[in-house]
């Protein structure tokens, strides 16, 4: 069932290229408000995820934060923190959720649950610790609705990335395999 | 579109009611404040409760600052700034509020019942 751990490796690694890539790509676009953006690396997660499985989603999520972090000078920084907050916060709610896939629900779904996590996640850990003002809840419901759009914008991107027969090979059915 | 399922419905349906319940929770008319805290240069913070409607005022080097009080809110009703700041910072009504009189260095904040921090700053 398994492929050999080398061919696993380097599909890991070419993922978490692409998901360091297009978060380097969107830390250069200009965004009106801190904390918006698509987060079109949560496609990557979502193919790695229903691809490769769990474990190999959270290697992905976490080679991803650390690499652009390193590439983006932010390793360390409270961006660094509020970025792994928010990836964490992400594949933790993926980790019931994903067993759903394709039966039951699709990855804009997934990607809807994962975007709205990664902005409570990273806004937990920016109220209790980077800036804990009083007033910072009033930024959370803005950053909500952004946050399902771009789900919901990068779900359905997933969805049609998966639905392109060169990965849908790859797709796996988790009502066949065991864990990750 | 294709391959949606059901459950994209139930989930895309509670994260709409979670966005909703977010901006109706946190932009409601809280209130909360329960005193207002006139901290001036070179005097100790005067502590004054909203409890009941009263205007006070505050003397300071270039002049009085008169300060509206009403039950959970206060406000600046004339300073001698003469840009008006401190007066267009409205009514302060949640804990954290804060409206500042350069001229008469002075600094209005009205606090809740809670310790809070008014910001940090790296």
């Amino acid at each position: 069932m398994t492929a050999d751990p080398g061919n696993h490796d380097r599909r890991i690694a070419a993922l978490a290229a692409l998901a360091i890539g297009l978060q380097v790509i969107e830390a250069a676009i200009p965004s009106p408000v801190p904390g918006i953006k698509p987060g079109l690396a949560n496609v990557i997660t979502l193919v790695a995820l229903v691809t490769l499985g769990w474990r190999a989603a959270i290697a992905v999520t976490l080679l991803r934060v650390v690499g652009a972090s390193l590439l983006l000078g932010t390793l360390l920084s409270p961006g660094f923190w509020l970025s792994l907050a928010g990836a964490l916060a992400a594949l933790s709610i993926l980790a019931p959720l994903w067993r759903l896939y394709p039966h039951h629900l699709s990855a804009l779904g997934l990607a809807v649950a994962a975007a709205l996590a990664h902005t409570l996640g990273q806004f937990l850990l920016a109220w209790a610790l980077i800036i804990p003002h009083p007033q910072l809840p009033l930024l959370l419901p803005p950053l909500l609705l952004a946050a399902l759009i771009a789900g919901a914008v990068t779900g359905i991107l997933t969805n049609s990335v998966l639905s392109d027969p060169r990965i849908q090979r790859h797709v796996r059915n988790p009502s066949t395999t065991g864990t990750g | 579109m294709h391959g949606l399922r059901w459950g994209d419905a139930l989930v895309v349906t509670l994260a709409l009611a979670l966005v909703g319940s977010a901006f109706g929770l946190v932009y409601t008319p809280a209130g909360g404040a329960t005193e207002l805290v006139v901290t001036q240069a070179g005097a100790a913070p005067r502590h004054f409760p909203l409890n009941e409607p009263r205007t006070i005022g505050i003397e300071g080097t270039a002049g009085v600052t008169t300060i509206r009080i009403e039950p959970g809110r206060a406000r600046c009703l004339h300073s001698p700034g003469s840009q008006n700041i401190c007066e267009r910072a409205g009514w302060l009504e949640r804990p954290g509020d804060m409206a500042v009189s350069l001229p008469n260095r002075l600094v209005l904040q009205v606090r809740g019942p809670g310790t809070d921090f008014d910001s940090m700053h790296f």
